[in-house]
């Protein structure tokens, strides 16, 4: 979930509303926008605020916040209207950039007076709009740079990684492509993007000066804004056109809402079918509308609404209205609202215009019959009768390490589900089976009184080539006894007294198990299938754990029991 | 005056005759009663003025291992001496100390000690040594021979010159002294009158009975004794009852109440394609959920297959890519079909309601719920666990609508979370529109978000064939647990410590 950091008292001027640090008030307020106060750095005067909603980055700034509060507020009706000037910028663009980084959008702005204050927004919003509409740079990426340096037209062209030097934003010396992929943070932390390819894209002007290495980084030269800069230009590139139109509209926007006056540009494609055509203006600031059905608006939300009132909410909810008819309204949505997929996008905000809190809730008895899967009779008579022995049950998790299910077992490895992306050591595959689980158990509870059993019923997976996910998820349950007498017969008679009240009769088949004492393990046995194994803890298991008393325990397969237990 | 039980009579006559003094040693011989019998016993007759107890400090002295060897072998010294006398009153140390069958180390020691208590004369360029008389008993030998096999011998039964003996043995690591407190028991006047009276109960009435035996329930003999009357507010050891695990018990609470509202249970592997954990809830294939730092994705097998579902897989790629025939946009982005089947370990439960949906076995109207393990690629910490238990499930009929999915929300808190008061606010979800945030109120416990849910978007119902609308709710249960349970560090639901399981009580 994205968080933004907001400047409060430029929050408070637009919303005109006193919050006089009323974070739970604040909180109400954000709720029509599915956002909430993370953090409140009164100091500075920030707001730290966390968006539900990853799909409305034209909420990402303070100005498109507020854009979107004070139609709830009352303040304004319907959407906002921004006005672009005719292209005065031409860029041009390689064929070759087809499979590489195919598109790119521009706009200038001019006569725009920046402050500390409205660079931060500005880099804040660039950040958010990159990482998380962007998806890390891969899908858009967006430069900025003073206008006046740059002479026109631009080249979105490539180049080999030698080919161009510039010094990157933020450096002071001059470095090839290569070397910033090597060297430089951004090279570092975004060359994964570009690398797999021979050629990089590139933006240079009529001048051959870089603008920038997209999507890494910008120049020092032309990419750096300050206070005194008037004039700026944006970009965006990217892999995905209505992306990144929508990235630099929403830019653009910000900026006029700052003041500035803006131009378009005139974007110059190779011919080919995947351009949107051979002359395409940016940005586009032009509206969608959608027709929505009022019967299909209240069967959705359970009301009896009349076009009039779903037009009155809507224009509550920053969108426009055209043509209204009993049967349907026709709506304006704005092109900053690039969330509107469907209309029952719109449905939502005739609902959260209504007030959720104004809606009777209603519960329908339907005749449906309740119950719980058939495996649970099994688990749960398990759990009782292990309860009733005396053994404590206990709750571990499933991921865990080979060491853990191995090493420490004095067990041979076998195949196991591990994760590419462990985020510990020691939490990187899935449990085999739960007797490591209950040994870590005890590992970290050698100062509790004496004598110590415990039990697990848990799941336990394994590779299973067969099925749908190529694993397969098995129910078992362990019991482990630990004190200073723990021993075989101990165990055993507790294993033979859950077995023979479940019905089951069993055989115990002597086995060598290398986790288990010689001589003091076995096979349990059923209908002639192993279905589990019980026995003395091997001391060398105990040293691995540093447990001091002995350990005797069993481990059952459930879910093999179930085909002998007849649990209905 | 309260009554008095068998013991403390028995402690009472015993120490009468016992001329009134007598320490608990002597009294726990002579009433043939554990120590701490006869210390219960006086200090209830002490506290019935009966008795008076003087504690007094003493040292007890036991010899040490060393200590007793010499006491059974004789010292060093005296094995040395013995053994030049033996050799006619005059020997080389080497020859002595082998005829005394001492090593060379105890033999220097022993040499020391002839010079030091004057036994003998020492030549040190020949290493000869010479007795004349064979030595008095010392003192320090006299000690080892008192103190030999007796465990009871204290410092102040010894006379003046013994004891300075004591001090040496001491040193020579010989014996050991511990200080102790002895308890000496003295009877009072009242004490005295009663115990006269009372050895005469005892020889005239019933006996007293602590333990009631089968052999007096059967011979009926129980008749004639007297059941000793017990100290029952005195405290008993801890016995620890096997228990089921606490939050387990509540997951099976929250299933019997879910069970009860008609909702059936659905199960399924904590491995998971992404086309059912992702896709089919339409959460795009780039979107940030599916990075390496939001799901964990399976090493090995790297993809599940998914050919079963090719109908529905067309349906939602097309949905994916350009809306399809669900009148939406799409996300407008090429679908992989490689990445569909990609294994991970499930983020959530609602891919179990993604596969009830496109199940042969679904029921409308239907309900159904999940309680899910599921994965997170997160640091273990006090608010974050990287794996943790969903309860979540939907309700599918014609006909739904908005008020049913608030009513559905106010049943759950009414009935699984006691609510007060409810409350609802806009919420988000990639697979549901409109969306809605339960907060509950309960009085003591404050406002808590308690659940998250919404109808199915047209764009994941659609796909799956699916006309009727679905609810789909999740609740927040590990949070209503913590407040329940009074505990603030979340990983106390995986708890690894034996103690607070087993003092955590059911309620």
């Amino acid at each position: 979930m994205p968080t933004i950091d907001i400047d409060y008292n430029e929050l408070q001027r637009l919303l005109k509303i006193e919050i006089n640090d009323d974070i739970e008030k604040l909180d109400d307020i954000l709720s029509y926008v599915k956002s909430e106060v993370k953090l409140w750095d009164k100091e500075n005067g920030i707001v730290n605020i966390e968006f539900k909603d990853t799909n409305r980055p034209d909420l990402w700034s303070v100005e498109g916040l507020a854009r979107a509060l004070r139609g709830y507020l009352q303040l304004d009706k319907g959407m906002k209207q921004y006005i672009v000037d005719e292209a005065e910028l031409d860029v041009n663009v390689d064929h070759r950039l087809k499979d590489l980084r195919p598109f790119i959008c521009c706009s200038v702005i001019k006569g725009i007076k920046l402050t500390d204050s409205k660079i931060r927004g500005l880099m804040h919003l660039q950040d958010k709009l990159d990482k998380t509409y962007g998806r890390s740079r891969q899908k858009t990426s967006i430069g900025i740079y003073n206008y006046d340096l740059i002479k026109q037209p631009l080249n979105y062209t490539v180049a080999t990684p030698s080919e161009f030097s510039f010094v990157p934003l933020g450096f002071s010396e001059k470095m090839t492509l290569a070397e910033i992929l090597e060297r430089h943070p951004k090279g570092l932390e975004y060359g994964h993007i570009v690398k797999n390819s021979s050629i990089y894209p590139i933006l240079i002007d009529s001048e051959q000066k870089v603008l920038s290495f997209p999507p890494i980084i910008n120049s020092n030269d032309l990419g750096r804004v300050t206070e005194e800069t008037q004039n700026l230009l944006v970009e965006v590139t990217g892999t995905i056109h209505h992306a990144v139109i929508n990235t630099l509209n929403l830019v653009t926007i910000s900026l006029i809402e700052q003041g500035g006056k803006a131009y378009a540009a005139t974007i110059h494609y190779p011919n080919d079918k995947i351009y949107p055509s051979k002359l395409t203006i940016t940005p586009d600031f032009s509206s969608r509308s959608i027709n929505l059905d009022v019967a299909y608006t209240n069967k959705i939300l359970g009301l009896s609404l009349t076009s009039n009132q779903i037009a009155e909410l809507l224009l509550t909810a920053g969108l426009n209205i055209g043509t209204t008819s009993e049967l349907a309204v026709e709506i304006i949505v704005p092109c900053y609202r690039t969330d509107v997929m469907h209309p029952i996008d719109l449905v939502e905000d005739v609902a959260i215009a209504y007030g959720y809190n104004n809606i009777a809730p209603r519960w329908r008895d339907l005749p449906t019959t309740g119950a719980e899967k058939v495996e649970r009779r099994l688990i749960n008579l398990s759990r009782e009768l292990m309860v009733g022995s005396g053994y404590q049950e206990v709750l571990t998790y499933t991921l865990t390490n080979s060491e853990n299910l191995f090493t420490k077992m004095n067990c041979k490895e076998t195949p196991i589900v591990e994760v590419v992306n462990p985020k510990v050591a020691t939490m990187t595959c899935l449990r085999n089976w739960l007797l490591p689980s209950l040994m870590e158990f005890l590992s970290n509870n050698k100062s509790v009184e004496f004598p110590q059993k415990i039990f697990e019923v848990g799941k336990v997976t394994f590779i299973d080539e067969t099925s749908e996910t190529k694993t397969r998820d098995e129910d078992w349950l362990a019991a482990a006894s630990s004190h200073i007498n723990a021993n075989f017969s101990e165990i055993k008679a507790v294993l033979d007294a859950f077995l023979r009240n479940l019905n089951v009769t069993w055989k115990i088949q002597a086995i060598n198990h290398s986790c288990f004492i010689e001589g003091r393990s076995g096979s349990v046995v059923v209908s002639g299938e192993s279905i589990g194994i019980i026995g003395e803890v091997h001391p060398q298991v105990l040293e691995a754990w540093r447990l001091e008393n002995p350990v005797a325990a069993f481990e059952l397969n459930l879910n093999k029991m179930r085909k002998n237990v007849n649990t209905v | 005056m309260a009554e008095l039980r068998e013991n403390e009579i028995r402690v009472l006559t015993a120490l009468d005759k016992l001329d009134g003094q007598a320490s608990v040693e002597q009294l726990m011989l002579e009433v043939e009663l554990p120590d701490a019998a006869v210390m219960r016993a006086a200090l209830i007759l002490k506290e019935n003025g009966l008795v008076k107890i003087h504690a007094k400090p003493e040292t007890k002295l036991k010899l040490t291992p060393e200590g007793e060897i010499h006491a059974q072998n004789g010292l060093p010294e005296r094995r040395l001496i013995n053994a030049v006398i033996a050799l006619g009153g005059k020997a080389a140390l080497k020859e002595a100390a082998k005829e005394a069958e001492l090593n060379e180390q105890f033999a220097q020691i022993a040499l020391g000690w002839t010079q030091r208590k004057k036994w003998a004369t020492f030549d040190s360029k020949a290493a000869i040594l010479q007795v004349l008389s064979t030595p008095k008993e010392g003192n320090d030998e006299k000690v080892l021979q008192i103190l030999y096999g007796k465990d009871n011998i204290t410092l102040d039964k010894l006379n003046p010159e013994l004891q300075a003996a004591v001090e040496m043995l001491k040193k020579r690591k010989a014996l050991l002294a511990e200080e102790k407190t002895s308890r000496i028991l003295e009877l009072t006047d009242a004490g005295r009158q009663t115990a006269v009276k009372s050895s005469l109960t005892v020889m005239m009435g019933k006996k007293e009975i602590t333990q009631l035996t089968p052999a007096l329930i059967i011979s009926g003999n129980w008749r004639n004794v007297t059941l000793q009357k017990y100290n029952i507010a005195a405290p008993v050891a801890n016995i620890w009852p096997g228990k089921k695990h606490p939050y387990l018990s509540f997951l099976d609470e929250v299933r019997a109440k879910l069970v009860a509202l008609g909702f059936k249970e659905m199960t399924g592997n904590s491995v998971e394609t992404a086309f059912f954990n992702f896709d089919a809830l339409y959460t795009p294939q780039d979107h940030p959920a599916r990075e390496p730092d939001s799901i964990y994705l399976v090493k090995y097998p790297e993809y599940g297959n998914i050919t079963a579902y090719e109908k529905a897989l067309e349906k939602i790629k097309a949905t994916h890519e350009n809306g399809g025939d669900t009148g939406s946009t799409g996300w407008g982005y090429k679908y992989s079909i490689q990445e569909a089947s990609r294994l991970i370990l499930r983020g959530h439960g609602t891919c179990l309601s993604a596969r009830t949906l496109l199940s042969k076995e679904l029921q409308i109207p239907g309900k159904y719920f999940s309680i899910a393990r599921v994965y997170r690629p997160e640091v273990v910490d006090k608010t974050h666990l990287s794996e943790f238990n969903q309860v979540e499930g939907i309700v599918v009929d014609e006909n739904l609508n908005l008020r049913d999915l608030l009513g559905v929300l106010s049943k759950f808190a009414q009935e699984v979370a006691g609510a007060d008061k409810i409350r609802f606010k806009p919420d988000y979800f990639p697979f549901t529109e409109p969306s809605v945030e339960l907060s509950a109120y309960k009085k003591g416990l404050g406002w808590v978000e308690f659940g998250g849910s919404g109808i199915f978007r047209p764009e994941v119902t659609d796909p799956l064939g699916i006309k009727a609308p679905v609810i789909a709710w999740g609740l927040g249960i590990d949070r209503l647990f913590m407040m329940r349970a009074k505990i603030d560090d979340i990983r106390c639901i995986f708890s690894q410590n034996l103690d607070w399981l087993r003092k955590k009580e059911l309620v």
